[in-house]
């Protein structure tokens, strides 16, 4: 079931990819045939698609257009070794065909195809021109071909390199001989040669054995006699003979014995008054650190080439080389590093060795850290590696216990240290995920997860640091295989992390400050700054990281997000004064109404979270700016959508405020829709928008929920109560009318209690369905005496209640909130106590169960790290179709926790639905 | 001089900047452009630049041209990374012009400016390739995610990257796109990047590009009517001759990289408007061969392998 639905994820992703790719295949290759008729105009043959290929029976090449409608062929031309090519304006390739005795045009639909079927056509005839000259050049005609078509080249074609080649007398018979004397001579040979004489001037100095070392002689007499002619000639010859591009001439004189004179040679440049000292730079000042001593003379033979032609390539000539010598050059340097690693990797001494001095206690802070950078090192040139040597070399490292060693390196005072770690760690991840995954599951693992977390949250001054939310990133990914490891990591993120992220947010947006800014207009600038020094980036990161995590895991988030006022802390972002922080606030929220969630969009209408954006929305006054253009989308996301729940919160508790930019459309639409929305209701006469479908399927499950919640899981309580939720309460910021703006529901323990039908303005703008629980036992008594009891209360005071819901909460603490209901509810209710509590944890516990469900659910969704969200809102709007039973399983049974609940302890932050403490505070 | 004054010296010289650099930069141009708006106003004169595509010493005979920037005012139409050698060094220049001179120059947001579209054509490559990680293609294209999307000049000439979209009839419906985001398969936000205008196309066709959608000029014409435009100025596209009029002067492509991919042998213009918003084309070639090439970058002295 999982495999399919992930392989069906990845067919999906890969089929969008594919979408672009085939697009510009099917269509890049499409043309039209013209021919110049008799009367000088174009006469369209037809289209078709065109191929390059070989004629029948035959090793000649050719042009063929296969008609698009009925498969016929529509022109066969032979390629011709004769220039009568003409590309013009990127989309037409014209010629006159010696076949059909008149012009011929080739009419593409892309550009890419046009230049496709031209380089086919260049390699064709370059090779047709070789055969022609001489069938020994075969050989090498095809390599040369074979680099010009990686490149693309067409331009080749006019160059005058290729017009030479036209005027192919001047072949070259042999090369002049390595005197001093004769320098100009071979000079001009080498540097004028055209490319047909390039192929044989390669050849000639290949099979002369003694070629370079008499240049090189000629070089040490040169530069003994201060012979600067000389030496600049040599220079000239030196780089004419490299930029010839022959790997084989490359393996010659990047041998030991060569190069570090060739690299001499090459320090006399005509064009740049002194001399460059390169070897005294190689030889002097460049430190080959052997973090362990490696005795292979191939390997250290190797590894200081690879360095060599390095310096060349981005230093010594870097201004001179062209694409082609580049690539060649970098491939060798590719092929190097394969042998270096592989060779090293084979040598299980030295990587015993390696391992061991990591381990060993002794070592000294400064070589420990070499060693790491040799692993770094070492991690990364293994790129150069076939995969699957790749993947076993780290599987290798890993158990040879690199994890630790990294989890080592991300203990260390020294930045540079920690992140080169994880450096290693996105090598890894980039190869397999699934290595770190299973590691981080285990036992010794579960720290360097934490050490992750931690780097996250830790600032590192200029050092760039998004490795950290790149690396939690793979790891929470739900979408990936391997579903076991994966839940565990995101149940030990979840136990563990989470709470830890959220609270470097709340840190660095004291309330205080929150207080003092509010009670100004808030928003417009003079929000706060850095607090406790928390670097804005880190907060951007961990907003992002948690948008991620709304998209990934929907189910432990709803939970996760309820239980522990998320949205409102993140929410304090909003009074950040960088304005990107208070737009990713906004993001979040966005993101989270993506959900289409029920208990979401609940709570945020219960606890009134929207009023810091419609804030940040009103400060940001008049600006058009990212803000202004989030904000409006958000709106029209909830208007477009239709989440009637929203829709009212916003109108009813906003509109006073947003009314003065009802001139925007999205605005002004969002009171027209809101108005809509109430007529319909008075017709139906129900405030119920709740999917009555849905309603029956709570009913049939409500059985199996009871069970569930009458499961006793006391590891799960202590977990969740350890979450430190007091903070936020101490002091609440006050509104010019002494009632404080709405924050975090300051008693969720007392949520079961206000769980009443009374709350009628709240009715028909809650879609999930009140179910009457059926309680066990000796509770229903209970509870249906409160219900009497707070509903006689609450119906009197309503319209006042409604109000303050609106404004905001009131600013006593939990512990007052607590203390009220307990005096006004009478001892009856205290009994439940630990029932409440035991349904909270079980809230979280259904997660972990159900988590296969979630799996499923996720795994319907588009990658939104790299589709984009839009992508996924499109995909949401069959969300609720698509989410499965298991899923709709979880949220109901948060809900009718919630349902159940009683008057519940301190730890016990479950919020339900539909409940706000105030209003009982308000109705005693 | 200010660090950000010598930064510019030395992208200036196709010299990249160090990691801690291109992160303290991003994050200053971060807080510059999310006050911008989808729609950015800008002010005449102007000079419009279409795509560069990271060929940075093309883009310095652009300012040979047109003259430096801040004496001049610029409005780059996207597409400034990709396909050429020196994506990195294109765009941080471009960027840290624009934080030393955020009223002088206009950077807005074309297809390429991109994840995805980065990870295929290059830059992603060549940040890995400068840097050894990609961390600084990780900060670059959060930066993306914060570019305009289109700019107003004078109220008078509307300008974008790609085009139409059929989602988009008024300008004030851009202001509703949450630009922040990577730039999606479709929708408005992906049509105004990825649109091309075309002659054959009465209304709306499909664009072969697998984004975006074909307009013709019966779009144009209606478009520029309601919104009491004078023109659409927009880049996307290769013109051989760096320039190119369509639907009676309705909309003009410019194009900004000569020699495009160093192969295609096309000029490219760029687009003065003075303060009367007269136009003037300039057309300019490659930079000669002898002005590019790497600069030379001497490898760190220590090695381990």
């Amino acid at each position: 079931m999982l495999p399919l639905r992930v392989w069906l994820y990845s067919f999906r992703c890969y089929a969008m990819s594919m979408a672009l790719i085939g697009q510009i295949v099917r269509h890049k290759l499409r043309v039209k045939v013209y021919r110049l008729n008799d009367d000088g105009k174009w006469d369209d043959q037809g289209t078709g698609h065109v191929t390059v290929d070989y004629l029948e029976r035959s090793e000649e090449l050719g042009l063929f257009v296969i008609d698009e409608e009925d498969n016929e062929t529509l022109l066969l031309h032979r390629i011709s070794s004769d220039d009568i090519y003409r590309k013009q304006e990127d989309t037409i390739i014209s010629w006159r065909d010696p076949e059909y005795a008149t012009e011929l045009a080739l009419s593409f639909q892309e550009t890419t195809g046009c230049s496709y079927i031209w380089d086919h056509i260049c390699t064709v005839q370059r090779s047709l021109h070789f055969n022609t000259l001489n069938t020994g050049y075969c050989q090498v005609s095809g390599t040369l071909g074979a680099s010009g078509v990686s490149q693309g080249n067409c331009h080749m074609m006019s160059s005058p390199r290729y017009e030479t080649f036209h005027g192919v007398n001047s072949e070259l018979r042999e090369l002049p001989a390595v005197e001093l004397s004769t320098l100009p001579l071979l000079l001009k040979t080498v540097v004028e040669s055209g490319i047909t004489d390039q192929m044989r001037l390669t050849e000639l100095i290949l099979n002369d054995q003694e070629f370079f070392r008499k240049l090189i002689d000629l070089f040490r007499i040169c530069e003994d006699l201060e012979n600067v002619d000389g030496l600049h000639m040599i220079y000239k010859i030196v780089k004419g003979i490299i930029l010839l591009n022959s790997p084989q001439i490359f393996e010659k004189i990047f041998g030991d014995e060569l190069i570090m004179e060739i690299i001499g040679s090459l320090e006399y440049e005509p064009e740049v008054p002194h001399i460059q000292h390169h070897r005294n730079f190689l030889k002097e000042h460049i430190v080959f650190k052997e973090a362990i001593p490696i005795k292979d003379p191939l390997v250290l033979s190797k590894i200081h080439q690879t360095y060599r032609i390095g310096y060349l390539k981005d230093f010594v000539l870097a201004r001179a080389l062209d694409e082609a010598t580049v690539a060649n050059l970098n491939s060798i340097i590719h092929a190097n590093n394969a042998v270096v690693v592989s060779l090293l990797k084979d040598d299980s001494t030295f990587i015993q060795e390696l391992f061991a001095r990591l381990r060993s206690p002794s070592i000294s802070a400064g070589s420990k850290k070499n060693l790491v950078y040799f692993l770094h090192e070492f991690c990364s040139l293994s790129k150069s590696l076939q995969v699957v040597q790749q993947l076993r070399l780290f599987r290798d490292l890993m158990s040879e216990g690199i994890f630790e060693i990294i989890t080592d390196a991300l203990q260390s005072q020294d930045k540079k240290l920690v992140l080169t770690g994880t450096d290693i760690l996105i090598l890894f991840l980039n190869q397999d995920p699934n290595l770190l995954r299973s590691y981080v599951v285990r036992l010794e693992g579960v720290l360097l997860l934490g050490l992750l977390v931690k780097g996250m949250t830790t600032d590192f001054g200029e050092d760039m640091n998004c490795q950290f939310l790149e690396i939690l990133r793979s790891l929470l990914d739900s979408y990936t295989l391997s579903g076991a490891q994966r839940d565990t990591i995101i149940e030990i993120f979840y136990e563990k992390h989470l709470g830890q992220l959220i609270d470097v947010i709340t840190a660095s947006c004291p309330l205080e400050a929150v207080a003092q800014s509010s009670g100004k207009s808030v928003g417009s600038g003079g929000g706060i700054g850095n607090q406790n020094g928390t670097k804005p980036e880190i907060l951007s990161n961990i907003c992002e990281l948690l948008c991620f995590c709304v998209l990934h895991h929907p189910y432990r988030i709803k939970c996760n997000f309820l239980l522990n006022n998320v949205i409102d802390k993140v929410l304090l972002l909003t009074q950040r004064r960088e304005k990107y922080l208070v737009v990713a606030a906004v993001r979040f929220v966005r993101t989270i109404l993506l959900r289409h969630d029920e208990h979401l969009i609940n709570h945020i209408v219960k606890n009134n979270l929207l009023k810091p954006i419609v804030d940040a929305f009103v400060g940001n006054g008049d600006r058009y700016n990212l803000l202004n253009s989030a904000v409006l989308e958000l709106f029209e996301f909830i208007r477009k959508e239709n989440l009637k729940a929203l829709l009212k919160y916003m109108v009813d508790a906003f509109w006073d405020q947003l009314v003065k930019f009802e001139s925007f459309p999205s605005v002004h639409s969002l009171k027209v829709k809101y108005e809509q929305s109430l007529e319909n209701c008075g017709t139906k006469g129900t405030g119920n928008l709740s999917d009555p479908r849905k309603r029956i399927d709570e009913r049939a499950l409500e059985k199996e929920e009871e069970d569930y919640f009458n499961e006793d899981s006391d590891e799960e309580d202590t977990a969740s109560a350890s979450m430190p939720n007091t903070q936020k309460s101490q002091s609440q910021p006050v509104l010019s009318n002494g009632v404080s703006p709405s924050y975090p529901p300051l008693s969720p323990s007392s949520g079961g209690l206000v769980d009443y039908e009374d709350d009628e303005d709240d009715e028909d703008y809650r879609p999930p369905p009140r179910k009457q629980p059926e309680t066990s036992d000796e509770d229903e008594g209970t509870i249906e005496s409160l219900r009497l009891k707070r509903k006689s209360v609450s119906t009197d005071n309503k319209p006042e209640v409604s109000k303050k819901q609106r404004i905001g909460k009131n600013s006593k603490s939990k512990d007052s909130v607590f203390a009220a209901l307990c005096s006004t509810l009478s001892q009856a209710v205290l009994p439940s106590k630990k029932t409440a509590s035991t349904v909270q944890a079980t809230a979280c516990t259904v997660d972990k169960n159900q988590s296969s469900g979630e799996e499923n659910h996720v795994e319907n969704k588009p990658d939104t790290d790299s589709c984009g969200p839009d992508n996924s809102t499109t995909s949401d709007d069959n969300h609720e179709e698509k989410e499965p039973a298991a899923s709709r399983i979880c949220s109901d049974r948060l809900h009718s926790a919630s349902d159940n609940r009683q008057l519940g302890g301190e730890d016990s932050p479950l919020i339900p639905p539909k409940s706000s403490p105030e209003m009982a505070v308000n109705g005693s | 001089m200010s660090d950000l004054d010598r930064q510019i010296e030395q992208l200036k010289k196709c010299e990249p900047l160090k990691e801690s650099e291109v992160k303290a930069l991003c994050l200053k141009a971060m807080e510059i452009l999310v006050e911008e708006s989808n729609v950015q106003r800008v002010d005449a004169p102007v000079t419009i630049c279409g795509d560069i595509h990271g060929q940075f010493y093309d883009m310095k005979e652009l300012f040979k041209v047109g003259g430096d920037c801040p004496k001049t005012n610029y409005l780059f139409l996207g597409d400034f990374v990709d396909r050429g050698f020196y994506s990195v060094e294109t765009f941080l220049l471009l960027l840290a012009l624009k934080v030393r001179y955020p009223d002088r120059i206009t950077l807005i947001r074309g297809n390429h400016e991109s994840r995805q579209i980065t990870q295929v054509y290059g830059f992603y490559d060549e940040c890995l390739r400068k840097y050894g990680s990609v961390n600084v293609w990780r900060y670059c294209t959060d930066i993306f995610d914060y570019l305009s999307l289109s700019a107003l000049i004078e109220n008078r000439i509307f300008s974008v990257h790609g085009g139409l979209s059929p989602a988009i009839s008024t300008l004030d419906q851009i202001r509703t796109i949450d630009r922040k985001q990577e730039v999606p398969h479709d929708g408005a936000m992906c049509d105004l990047l990825w649109s091309d205008p075309e002659d054959i196309v009465d209304g709306w066709g499909l664009s072969p590009r697998g984004a975006g959608f074909l307009f013709g000029g019966s779009v144009v014409t209606s478009f520029n009517h309601s919104n009491n435009i004078d023109y659409i100025c927009r880049a996307h596209q290769l013109v051989m001759e760096g320039y190119k009029w369509m639907f009676n002067n309705q909309i003009v492509t410019v194009w900004s990289a000569p020699n495009y991919c160093y192969r295609c042998g096309n000029v490219a213009a760029i687009l003065e408007l003075d303060e009367n918003l007269n136009k003037q084309f300039r057309v300019f070639d490659a930079a000669p061969q002898e002005t590019r090439g790497a600069p030379a970058k001497k490898p760190a002295p220590d090695y381990f392998l």
